[in-house]
């Protein structure tokens, strides 16, 4: 089966249109994701502002790390679910968003970004746990990662606003808009008028 | 208030972040969430220690102490960018039920905050042996992050105020 073929299969199914004719549970699902996300990128801020030694640098790294990253990930969960849950309503379109691409490239670079702090400082953590900031590379870790997680909102919020389907309020543009563009593909069947649009 | 928002939206900046619409609102919009993500958290944080389920090896002070200026800055940054919002799309903003129940919310939210500091700062010890275990308090912490949970959620249903049916002032329109 190719990849299209998958994509409409996802928009096809049962959840997919169920979550599209609700009136409610496409915001409610983008709510749940802002506050997941929300708790992700702040719990993580908190881990990063410590490695940089410019906040809580009187506590020690392992004992904050493992007072809070269960939090990360439990926020990561949720997050990720309702993220799932949005992509399938209208899969094919999302798959080709540029900002939906870059967003998934910029958490695969997190996650990498995440390992090589593991694989190098991870071992040599008790050496410095107690030091008011980590070592360089723990500092560029948490460089790029404060980075890494601020483009991911940015690149998120882009493909809300890239795919919607919805009026606009303002008036648009003369010129031919980003929106524009991604805007061509077909929706769903949709029931209602008002469909669930993944918007702004 | 629908003939403020219309003037509203004559105002230069206003036609400014029209007619850049397709970058100027989303990169407003993109700050507006990593400010909430830095409330939420910080929030999320001091609520923790409430709760005693993190941060046990600080005190109640010293955890406000760490996470409330950057709550206090992260809600300026949001004002800023919030009224920028207001600014570039004022019927869109303005006319709907959800805004203002967010804005009613956001002052009961930075209420309790800034009461829970006062009250921490005046009466430190109390808090950190008897007040803090209260169930009273844990609850307060509960609520304290639904408040702002529920803003985030009503943030987003300013786009979809028609699910208020005809509490929205926007299907009357």
């Amino acid at each position: 089966m190719d990849i299209a073929g998958i994509l409409q299969g996802l928009e096809a199914s049962r959840l997919a249109s169920t979550i599209r004719d609700s009136l409610l549970l496409f915001p409610l699902l983008e709510s749940t994701h802002v506050i997941g996300l929300a708790l992700v990128f702040g719990t993580i801020a908190v881990i990063d502002l410590r490695l940089l030694g410019a906040a809580s640098s009187e506590r020690p790294f392992r004992l904050m790390a493992s007072d809070i990253l269960r939090w990360t990930w439990a926020a990561f969960a949720v997050t990720a679910l309702t993220g799932s849950l949005m992509f399938i309503t209208n899969a094919s379109v999302y798959y080709h968003n540029f900002y939906f691409r870059s967003k998934m490239l910029l958490l695969v670079l997190a996650g990498v970004n995440m390992a090589s702090f593991e694989l190098s400082l991870g071992r040599s953590v008790h050496r410095w746990d107690k030091a008011p900031s980590a070592p360089p590379m723990g500092r560029a870790v948490a460089v790029l990662s404060l980075a890494i997680w601020i483009s991911v909102i940015f690149a998120g919020r882009l493909i809300g606003f890239t795919t919607s389907r919805a009026k606009q309020t303002a008036p648009t543009p003369a010129d031919t808009s980003l929106e524009e563009l991604f805007q061509a593909a077909p929706a769903d069947s949709g029931g209602k008028s008002a469909a669930p649009s993944q918007k702004k | 208030m629908s003939q403020f928002a219309e003037w509203l939206s004559t105002t230069s900046l206003s036609v400014f972040l029209q007619t850049h619409n397709s970058w100027a609102i989303p990169t407003i919009q993109s700050i507006h969430i990593v400010g909430i993500a830095i409330v939420l958290g910080s929030v999320f944080m001091i609520d923790l220690r409430v709760l005693g389920w993190a941060g046990m090896d600080q005190t109640l002070r010293q955890t406000t102490n760490r996470f409330s200026p950057w709550l206090t800055g992260a809600l300026w940054l949001m004002l800023a960018t919030g009224i920028l919002m207001v600014i570039g799309e004022p019927v869109r903003e303005l006319i709907t039920f959800s805004f203002w129940l967010k804005m009613f919310l956001v002052a009961v939210g930075t209420l309790v905050a800034v009461a829970f500091q006062k009250s921490l700062r005046k009466n430190e010890q109390r808090w950190e042996e008897t007040l803090v275990h209260r169930g009273a308090t844990k609850w307060l912490a509960v609520l304290t992050f639904l408040i702002w949970a529920s803003i985030i959620v009503l943030g987003r249903l300013i786009a979809y105020d028609h699910v208020w049916g005809s509490w929205s002032p926007a299907t009357k329109a």
